[in-house]
């Protein structure tokens, strides 16, 4: 709890050189409270931890337990396995707990196998830095007696024939005998992946080169790109080396355990099932809000802070229901005919302050601030956004202010809003101020009996669930 | 169209010769000269992967004093020939193939029948890939193919060929994915029929005959989707 507020702190995240410096985080300021997620929704799942360090061994107890019933006979003595890991799950929480699982997963395999040659592999998004970043922050070279590496979009890469063509992957992620899929369930981008086949798409995009990445976003839709990771998990090359897969599972409550299978498919259908359930609401929750502003407060991308376990990319195009299927496209780069642009806006999205957020995320921003005001706190934040050239228009358009506070009053005040929703990196409570949490308890039982009785059983449906 | 402000510079004295900052460049800007790294200014686009990747740490970004401008205008080339090429792709002339820069696929496609001969060249000519240098690669390539270029070689691992889209899923692939919403996709973008899959990647799905393609050519020019440059 904050000493000045009635809000909880966020978790702690990793410093890192794509960011500014550290700063005060916006759930200390008095006019800031928490509206819990299981106070909206009561029958979402208890959580095993929202990220605190203090839960790591629940973390490490559950992932043990997801991994006695695993088959690793694949793994001989002498082999040598990689542990793909990817960025995305060290913004989950703080990362603490994806970093515990992974952890888990190698002593566990050493154990049951007496394999001893078990590395790590971390798989980032463009920064060549950040792997660096992340094996310190977390201290994987210790864990792993040095055997980590990262790898990116564009490291060499090992062409792969597949049910519907050659594509790339990294070359580097399958340079060991087996390897082991060591994932996280966020949901993420939901109104690019829909929920189909998402436990895949690490398969498309973290362990795969930059041209199959553009061939997953760019040249097939929301929907049919599904069929892309599942191809390249499918294909010969990948099946010769899987061995099983380590999933940390969420909710918007947090983590709520892990889930260990060789049967990938069979996992996906299982947080599919639990997707639809729980951030299906949020989603809708989300779409009840017609007008705020958005504050961003952690350590990843703008675009993919948590507010309740739900980035602000789920805000930003909640113009549409992501999981219903019927609708072809919801964001993304291939569009139907005439439609306005490929990444439209939600017209409640008031304003934006930037509190603290990595840059260069490749994301369309770019056309944010011509539409939602867009306010960089402080000089050295705003030359981070002046240099970025993922985002050469930005700052042409966003306001540069002095503290987070002036950016918010700012922001309502032209937004002609009172409700303010703070992204950062929060499970299990949504930081925002009273006039917004008033609004969120007073529409979530209506939220709650539509999904339940209405949405879910269509979504479920349409993916044949 | 980009708007380039910033240029990769260095300090050559350290400089290994490693080849990684050459390897990430986007639009060929960097050269090694006697094993060391040489930026070719005009031609750097700005990205600031380099600098990134430099593992010696010996780049950096420097603001241009005057901003330069990479484009290919609707008023160069032939915009039939644009169309024609999109046609061939099967990508609407109006998606924002870079939505980094907002340059949109007919500009693209008007650097390829400028006479861009790789992905390097299209980058140079329109800005594309100054940003993230990923979402936009395979559109861009699609684009080269379309228009008879080699995009199979590169030196080192610059690209790799890989121009797969959603029109060239065949029909055994389909049966074996059904709820991939192949049909559903290709009805919802391309709702007059008029995209085949590309002549090269027949081994996908069975191209069709070239009165089918006739007829489709012109269902394309009397559609209402917008053509490039209108």
């Amino acid at each position: 709890m904050s000493p000045h507020s009635s809000a909880l702190l966020p978790p702690a995240f990793m410093p890192s050189d794509y960011g500014p410096a550290l700063r005060t985080h916006v759930a200390t300021l008095p006019s800031m409270t928490s509206v819990g997620v299981r106070e909206l929704f009561p029958a979402m799942p208890a959580a095993v931890t929202e990220g605190d360090p203090g839960d790591l061994d629940r973390v490490r107890a559950e992932t043990r337990a997801a991994l006695a019933d695993v088959d690793m006979g694949k793994i001989g003595v002498g082999d040598s396995v990689n542990i793909l890991a990817s960025e995305h799950g060290f913004g989950l929480m703080g990362g603490l707990p994806y970093a515990e699982m992974v952890k888990t997963i190698r002593e566990v395999v050493v154990e049951r196998t007496g394999c001893r040659d078990v590395r790590l592999r971390l798989a980032i998004y463009r920064g060549f830095k950040e792997a660096d970043e992340v094996r310190e922050h977390f201290g994987f070279d210790e864990a792993f007696d040095g055997k980590v590496k990262g790898l990116g979009p564009f490291d060499r890469g090992v062409e792969v024939d597949t049910a519907i063509g050659p594509m790339w992957l990294v070359q580097r992620a399958f340079d060991a005998d087996h390897f082991i899929h060591a994932y996280y369930d966020d949901p993420r981008e939901m109104y690019f992946n829909r929920l189909l086949y998402k436990s895949f798409k690490s398969f498309c995009m973290s362990y795969a080169r930059f041209e199959t990445r553009s061939v997953y976003h760019s040249l097939f839709g929301n929907r049919s790109g599904s069929i892309i990771p599942r191809a390249l998990f499918d294909s010969d090359f990948v099946q010769s080396k899987y061995t099983f897969s380590s999933v940390l599972r969420t909710s918007p409550a947090g983590v709520i355990g892990i889930d260990a299978t060789d049967d990938l498919y069979a996992i996906d259908r299982r947080i599919t099932a639990s997707h639809l359930a729980t951030y299906g609401r949020m989603q809708r929750l989300f779409a009840e809000i017609g007008d705020c502003v958005a504050v961003w407060d952690g350590g990843r991308w703008g675009y993919y802070l948590h507010a309740g376990g739900v980035i602000f990319g789920v805000l930003l195009t909640n113009h549409h229901d992501s999981f219903d299927l019927d609708v072809p496209v919801v964001a993304g780069f291939m569009q139907v005919p005439g439609a306005a642009v490929n990444f439209s806006r939600n017209k409640a999205l008031r304003g934006i302050v930037v509190n603290q957020a990595w840059v260069g995320a490749g994301i369309p921003y770019v056309t944010m601030p011509f539409t939602s005001p867009m306010y960089i706190v402080g000089d050295e934040q705003a030359d981070l956004w002046r240099q970025d050239p993922t985002n050469p228009l930005l700052m042409d358009r966003a306001t540069t202010v002095d503290t987070v506070e002036a950016g918010i009053e700012m922001a309502l005040a032209r937004g002609r809003t009172d409700k303010v929703m703070v992204f950062d990196g929060s499970y299990g409570h949504i930081t925002c101020n009273e006039p917004m949490a008033a609004l969120l308890r007073a529409r979530a039982p209506e939220v709650d009996r539509v999904v339940a009785h209405e949405l879910l059983p269509k979504w479920l449906a349409q993916r044949g669930l | 169209m980009a708007v380039i402000r910033f240029v990769a510079e260095l300090d050559a004295g350290p400089c290994t010769g490693c080849k990684l900052c050459d390897l990430v460049c986007p639009s060929g800007a960097i050269t090694m000269v006697d094993r060391i790294a040489v930026i070719d200014d005009p031609a750097c686009i700005g990205c600031g992967r380099c600098v990134d990747r430099c593992p010696e740490d010996i780049m950096w970004m420097t603001e241009r004093a005057e901003p330069i401008v990479r484009t290919v205008s609707p008023d160069e080339v032939d915009q039939g020939e644009v169309a024609a090429l999109l046609l061939k792709a099967g990508i609407d002339a109006n998606v924002s193939v870079c939505v980094c820069t907002l340059t949109p696929a007919s500009e693209i496609a008007a650097a390829v029948v400028k006479g861009a001969r790789n992905l390097d060249e299209v980058s140079a000519m329109t800005g594309m890939r100054s940003g993230c240098g990923i979402y936009c690669v395979a559109p861009a390539m699609r684009l080269l193919e379309a228009g008879g270029r080699d995009v199979s070689t590169a030196k080192g691992h610059r690209w790799y060929p890989c121009t797969l889209a959603l029109w060239d899923v065949s029909d055994e692939a389909r049966a074996r994915y059904p709820d991939a919403f192949i049909d559903q996709d290709r009805a919802a973008f391309d709702p007059d029929g008029v995209f085949a899959p590309m002549e090269h990647l027949t081994k996908m799905a069975a191209r069709p005959s070239e009165a089918e393609l006739a007829r489709r050519a012109g269902a394309f020019s009397t559609s209402t989707r917008k053509e490039a440059g209108a």
